[in-house]
């Protein structure tokens, strides 16, 4: 019976770690909010999603390209599944870029994506210990 | 009228030149690892705190950067004179 109960407490929160980890992965910032990290959450999501945007401005939406730069589209589908989406877009090669912008959007898309990465994982471990269910009221009250 | 011009604005990329002024690119992205790599490392966020501790790691990680532009150019410069 007890470990019934515990096998389906351990199954509840693999699930919880793997809403947190799937929310922060599809709108970066929302892993936070999930688990009550609301601030953590704002500043992520408004500094992630400018400079990917920022990335995308100075490069274009060519700068997503799953076929001629794989290992770069790695990174940058971090960011969230809409790269899927623009890379989907691109795959024809009608958005060609080259040069410093090509180098500059790359180069900041693709750091959006790890940043957002490692924001996964903070949301996940924040989520694994308990924050948010324990002691986030008291932590959002004192800040 | 405007969401045409937002999004052809995301279709052709912006006139960057390969001057040593294209550098100043780093910094923006400097910045967006500061605040977020504070933001998820800080265990409690109070806001002034975060605000400045973010600034902090912002300057030393640009100082650094500046520091090895200037080694870098020196070796490049001893290497061809």
């Amino acid at each position: 019976m007890a470990d019934s109960s515990q096998q389906r407490a351990s199954f509840d929160q693999s699930l919880w770690l793997l809403t947190v980890g799937l929310a922060a992965w599809m709108i970066p910032g929302a892993g936070h909010f999930l688990v009550r990290e609301r601030k953590r959450g704002i500043i992520i999501f408004v500094v992630i999603t400018t400079l990917f945007v920022l990335g995308l401005y100075v490069g274009s939406i060519g700068v997503v390209d799953w076929v001629g730069g794989r290992i770069w589209f790695y990174a940058q589908i971090l960011y969230s599944p809409v790269v899927g989406i623009i890379g989907n877009m691109t795959k024809n090669g009608d958005f060609q870029v080259f040069g410093r912008p090509s180098d500059i959007g790359q180069i900041y898309t693709g750091i959006a994506g790890l940043l957002n990465f490692l924001c996964i994982l903070s949301a996940v471990y924040m989520a694994y210990c308990g924050r948010g269910q324990l002691i986030g009221h008291e932590e959002e009250e004192d800040a | 009228m405007l969401e045409g011009l937002v999004l052809a604005a995301f279709t052709s990329p912006i006139e960057i030149g390969t001057t040593p002024a294209s550098m100043l690119w780093m910094f923006p992205l400097l910045a967006a690892i500061s605040f977020v790599y504070k933001a998820t490392k800080m265990r409690v966020l109070f806001f002034k705190r975060y605000l400045l501790e973010s600034l902090l790691l912002f300057l030393s990680v640009s100082g650094f950067m500046i520091m090895a532009i200037i080694v870098l150019n020196l070796v490049c410069w001893l290497i061809t004179s």
